[in-house]
């Protein structure tokens, strides 16, 4: 972990050193400059999730059709993916590679921070830029909490700085939930028989989850890592509010163009056989693409590239 | 894929999966180290929530006797008592050694801001909840005649009338006290986080002057022939006068976290990137005899001078032993743990019934709490705590 460790402790102290000696600044603008760098893995995320709502009725319609076949309804459902260029996995893996950068950020905060001797003896050697000795060590008070513990509950009503924990594990608990809101992709239509759609039951739960799951690890971790949190929610939905205005490439407007500039024949068998559906899945994801609006070529009225190169 | 179709199956694998999370960044660090002393002839050993008494013969715990000089027994084992304490409060956290107080009660610092009375020959703590703080303590009590130098690790220099722990004075720092005061006649001399090494009156607490070093001061002054030495994280050693001007200084590789050891007139340091130097200390500044690497870790504790021999300590679980005049290491052991407390030469007297000088050395590993090697280290450890 001294790889990622290290070059994070360094950071910190600089933009310590740099936003004169305010710590919660320089997590606030380490935060955003992690953001920037997981840019590319967000949008992937993003397009993922578009992708995946928008082949939801054509997924459904093969769980009812192989419903008493799991083997070809798994194989059905790699074929669909493979046809749409989906990665079932594209929406998981940006939020994974997540967790090692916030274990590593809770490290680096209580390193940088080191309110006690053996937190301190293991901050000496991993400064990479020779003279940030010189801040050490960093103020670890903000609004009368300590950044390196995790927010005191036990003194909440003693007096108005008090309330600042429960203010702090509020806004983690509100912009993760905001965040998610956005970002995540809104309820499609149930489907005929009335099952529930499972993907979309999962989404729900992610939605109560994961506010919990963060209000509970800032109980858990530094104050620090709390500021983290918020920060990269306001970052994650402002970074949200941007793309969407100037609207992701490669969305799924793609892949309905896709679909419908193939050949019948060559697309996907015909309705009835097995693996049907293209012409369904057309048919069923067209209203529901980018709010209506014209979609798949460019203004010009050119193909998109992918599109193209698809065929 | 079965577990994740119900969303309760869903709910416990998310859940399952912080719990995880919370489990990678690992068990929580004790926030400091222990502490090695004599008390009545005996080692008392301190780390974590226990104090332990040994014999420094072969290191076997000590009984505790009642006063006809039969062991007690406890009534509910029939087994003997040993002296041996344990934090019952489960924030009781004890770093540095207790000191005595009055005839059969100790005052041990605990790191969680208190100051927890001991009764000696009974081994019992009495008063658990213990007499309140401001801050937490890493670093040792000063017991002086009136008043008990208390520092605190966050901030301030406290003193308390020893007699009933009033607070005689307060001395503000602005960041935490991790080294014990050094008091020379009526004054105190104080290293702080804050990067300042501070004179101050030791009757009313009133500052008389302040120093800053450029870099955190974890280490305490040593005062020899006249003048302070000291290391500290601007990476130097210096030399610095009683009334607060730098005599002389020298540039480290690393921090200087130990107390410096200054035997016939040289320096001995360790830094935090295992290098040991040793200055000659001359008029006008430091003369460097020689610099070694030694370690592959850091070197914390102070280092130990014993005949021809300099003994440094580190976190890499070995501890050298040096020849003096070079600084090659001559033979080093290994104690299976890191060692971040200070070492303790232990020197046969008329009341400490040892064959042969000791060096004791505490690690970090309650498994490996103390090891005992013949000081010139030619041999595997005399004993180890616990066995």
């Amino acid at each position: 972990m001294d790889f990622i460790l290290n070059p994070f402790v360094t950071l910190l102290t600089f933009l310590y050193r740099v936003f004169g000696n305010d710590m919660v600044l320089s997590i606030a603008v380490f935060t955003v400059l992690v953001r920037l760098l997981t840019l590319p893995l967000t949008l992937q995320q993003q397009r993922s999730t578009r992708a995946m709502q928008q082949i939801q009725p054509e997924m459904r319609r093969l769980q009812e059709k192989y419903k008493n076949d799991r083997e070809k309804l798994a194989a059905e459902q790699m074929t669909l993916y493979r046809e749409y260029g989906i990665n079932p996995l594209g929406g998981c893996l940006p939020l994974l590679i997540q967790f090692p950068i916030f274990i590593a950020l809770y490290q680096a905060i209580n390193m940088a921070l080191a309110a006690t001797p053996t937190q301190m003896i293991d901050t000496a050697g991993r400064l990479l830029v020779p003279g940030l000795d010189s801040v050490i060590p960093l103020n670890n008070r903000w609004l009368g909490m300590d950044l390196t513990q995790p927010p005191n509950l036990n003194t909440v009503g003693t007096s108005i700085e008090s309330f600042f924990p429960i203010i702090l594990l509020g806004l983690v608990g509100i912009t993760t939930w905001l965040q998610f809101k956005m970002t995540m992709p809104k309820p499609a239509a149930p489907s005929p028989d009335g099952k529930p759609d499972q993907a979309q039951a999962m989404t729900q739960s992610m939605g109560t989850i994961m506010p919990i799951m963060y209000v509970f690890f800032s109980l858990s971790f530094s104050v620090g890592l709390s500021i983290y949190f918020i920060v990269s929610n306001v970052v994650g939905i402002a970074q949200y509010a941007v793309l969407n205005r100037n609207k992701l490439p490669a969305t799924p407007a793609e892949i309905v163009d896709k679909a419908a500039e193939k050949p019948a024949d060559k697309a996907l068998p015909a309705k009835g056989s097995a693996g049907s559906g293209a012409s369904a899945a057309v048919k069923n994801v067209r209203p529901n693409t980018a709010a209506g609006k014209p979609s798949g070529n460019k203004p010009n009225g050119k193909p998109t590239a992918k599109a193209s190169k698809a065929k | 894929m079965a577990l994740m179709r119900s969303r309760t199956g869903f709910l416990a694998a998310a859940l399952l999966l912080a719990l995880a999370l919370t489990a990678c960044t690992g068990a929580p660090l004790e926030p400091s180290w222990g502490d090695i002393s004599l008390l009545d002839n005996n080692i008392l050993v301190t780390f974590g929530n226990v104090m332990i008494q040994l014999n420094p013969v072969d290191g076997s715990p000590v009984n505790l006797y009642d006063p006809e000089g039969q062991i007690r027994t406890d009534p509910a084992t029939q087994t003997a008592r040993r002296w041996e304490i344990t934090g019952t409060d489960a924030t009781t956290r004890f770093y540095q050694a207790p000191f005595l107080w009055d005839e059969d009660l100790l005052l041990a610092p605990s790191y969680d801001r208190k100051l927890v009375e001991i009764e000696n020959s009974a081994a019992r703590l009495v008063n658990v909840t213990g007499y309140p703080l401001p801050g937490h303590i890493v670093a040792p009590v000063l017991p002086a005649d009136d008043l008990l130098y208390v520092p605190l690790s966050e901030n301030d220099l406290l003193a308390l009338n020893r007699d009933d722990l009033s607070q005689a004075w307060r001395f503000a720092t602005r960041r935490g006290i991790w080294a014990e005061p050094l008091l020379v006649d009526d004054t105190l001399y104080v290293t702080s986080m804050d990067h300042n090494l501070y004179a101050v009156d030791s009757v009313t607490g009133q500052e008389i002057w302040r120093l800053d070093l450029g870099g955190a001061i974890a280490s305490a002054p040593v005062l020899h022939d006249g003048a302070l030495y000291i290391g500290n994280f601007a990476r130097k050693l210096y030399k610095i006068s009683l009334d607060g001007v730098i005599l002389a200084e020298y540039s480290t590789v690393d921090w200087v976290w130990g107390t410096p050891t200054i035997v016939d007139d040289t320096l001995y340091a360790a830094d935090l990137v295992g290098n040991v130097y040793a200055l000659a200390i001359d008029g006008d500044g430091f003369v460097e005899l020689w610099r070694q690497q030694t370690a592959a870790r850091a070197i914390r504790p102070s280092v130990v001078v014993y005949q021809d021999r300099v003994i440094a300590a580190s976190r890499d679980h070995f501890v050298y032993w040096l020849n003096r005049e070079t600084g090659e290491t001559i033979v080093r052991h290994d104690v299976r743990a890191e060692v971040m407390a200070d070492l303790l030469l232990l020197e046969p007297t008329e009341g400490l019934d040892i064959r042969e000088p000791l060096l004791l050395v505490s690690t970090m590993a309650r498994d490996n709490l103390l090891f005992a090697f013949a000081a010139d280290g030619n041999s595997e450890p005399r004993w180890k705590y616990p066995r």
